[in-house]
């Protein structure tokens, strides 16, 4: 019986490995291979807002961020962006088979994925960071040494304000609120946090808001990138080529205003990174 | 299964964060003791005073500090209470370390407030006609009391009060909640850090287990080596 499926299949096995030579054939350059295709395959999550998502129910559109990147990346080789929307999960095998070109979808770089894909320069760089009063005249993370830095319990940011400041006297508290609080009650100089936190515990100052300010540099930094298949040097190069002539032409600050700006849900004040590097911590 | 790692706990940087802890809780139970002891006295004699309006006072201490849970102590003591002193005091204090000193004060008012009830109903044990006979002798109130009615009430009163400190002792970890670092704090330090939670809560349970035993230890041993003398 086992055998006899075999052989009532081995005609479709043949196939099946004759479609993955033939793939693998037209995978050998995967910039002629779009070009040919006439679109541009981009993988989004969809669902997180501002970098991909569905802005208009009623159109089910997805926009944001890295779908402006994608559709620049489409535009400069002259072909029909098309986005494929994933699951978060489904990311990196979704590019490994080939079923989309390039991977737009929220999606952080780092050493254990580097074995697997390839990625751009970085497109957004978030971090922890360290919110003080202005008063204080701290500016840098180096004149935090020596000084209470206040944040919360169990969170990573425990572990990398050691690393950042040693010398600092870390006090963490059971809830951000509670560190905000301490904070705003001087009870320690700087409160150590996720940017998007800071950054929403910052817009419900209100008027306070001019007393306090969000250093620049990170206590650690998350570095979001485009990801691509991996031995493919003329597209990497092609994105990379895209993606620095954004940075070059002020382009790249213009979109992250429009998607992270003040007007926004975001509320960043300025853009603190540059797209410029593929290299992480 | 997970595998119990004891070397945590003997050497390494877990450990010295453990130790810490360990060595901040004892300070904590310690400078609470100090502070709380004659605290209580005084407010144990203040509900036994003939003043009126000493009684009532230290009758709306003790009632208003005994209802309300530890933990709204601490937080009212860090969050809320220092708020209301001037600035440059203000300032003066957070440089400093004002998480715990806010968690002795609020150690000190908690622990005082069951003292003092321990050491009043040991007062009250004393026959009142012994306060009489020193005030008909031409002794003051409060010269009775530390003569006559105090050294034999005290005698009665040590072994409830080794009982609180064993409360006392077990209090100290409600600290954690604003930032003290004492041994509950390390053991959750230690437990993020490392992801060993069963070795750091080993440790702390053990830590208190043992302190805890001590003081039943010292409790037992003072009750046979003074027994209460019958009146």
């Amino acid at each position: 019986m086992k055998k006899s499926n075999v052989v009532k299949f081995a005609p479709q096995f043949a196939a099946l490995a004759l479609l993955g030579c033939v793939s693998v054939h037209a995978m050998a350059d995967q910039l002629a291979d779009i070009k040919q295709k006439g679109e541009l395959v981009c993988g989004v999550l969809g669902t997180d807002e501002p970098f991909s998502f569905i802005k208009d129910q009623s159109s089910r559109e997805i926009v944001g961020y890295e779908v402006d990147l994608c559709n620049d990346v489409a535009k400069s080789i002259g072909v029909k962006p098309v986005l494929k929307q994933l699951a978060v999960a489904a990311r990196i095998p979704e590019l490994q088979q080939g079923r989309v070109d390039l991977l737009a979808a929220s999606l952080t770089h780092n050493h254990e994925r580097e074995a697997l894909i390839d990625f751009s320069l970085s497109t957004f760089i978030t971090g922890q960071k360290v919110m003080v009063k202005k008063s204080s005249g701290v500016n840098q993370l180096t004149s935090l040494a020596g000084k209470k830095v206040l944040t919360v319990k169990g969170s990573s940011m425990e572990q990398n304000t050691k690393k950042a400041l040693p010398t600092a006297e870390i006090v963490s508290f059971d809830n951000s609120p509670q560190a905000f609080l301490a904070l705003q009650q001087g009870k320690g100089i700087g409160y150590v946090n996720d940017e998007t936190s800071l950054l929403d515990n910052y817009s419900k100052l209100g008027a306070a808001a001019k007393d306090y300010t969000i250093l620049p540099q990170s206590i650690s930094t998350e570095h979001l990138a485009f990801g691509l298949k991996k031995g493919e040097p003329a597209f990497h190069d092609q994105i990379n080529k895209v993606l620095h002539n954004l940075e070059v032409s002020g382009e790249a600050d213009k979109l992250f205003m429009k998607w992270f700006g003040p007007s926004t849900n975001m509320h960043f004040q300025q853009r603190t990174f540059k797209i410029a590097t593929d290299k992480i911590d | 299964m997970y595998n119990f790692n004891l070397s945590v706990l003997l050497s390494g940087q877990y450990h010295d964060w453990l130790v810490a802890g360990l060595l901040l809780s004892i300070k904590l139970a310690l400078l609470t003791l100090i502070f709380s002891l004659p605290m209580a006295l005084l407010i144990a004699v203040l509900r036994l005073s003939p003043v009126s309006i000493f009684r009532a006072a230290a009758i709306a201490y003790v009632e208003s500090i005994r209802n309300v849970p530890l933990l709204a102590h601490m937080l009212f003591w860090y969050f809320g209470a220092p708020e209301i002193l001037p600035e440059p005091v203000k300032a003066w204090l957070y440089e400093r370390n004002v998480e715990a000193a806010s968690s002795v004060i609020a150690l000190v008012l908690y622990t005082s407030a069951y003292m003092a009830e321990d050491i009043r109903s040991g007062i009250r044990s004393i026959p009142k006609e012994q306060m009489e006979a020193g005030r008909a002798l031409g002794f003051g109130f409060l010269d009775t009391m530390r003569l006559v009615i105090l050294p034999q009430s005290l005698r009665l009163t040590i072994p409830p009060l080794i009982s609180q400190m064993l409360n006392l002792w077990k209090n100290t970890s409600i600290a954690m909640v604003i930032g003290v670092g004492e041994m509950m704090y390390q053991a959750q330090q230690v437990e993020s850090a490392s992801f060993r939670s069963y070795e750091a809560f080993s440790f702390a349970t053990a830590a208190y287990l043992s302190i805890s035993l001590l003081i039943t230890l010292l409790s037992s041993w003072y009750q046979q080596r003074y027994p209460v003398r019958s009146a």
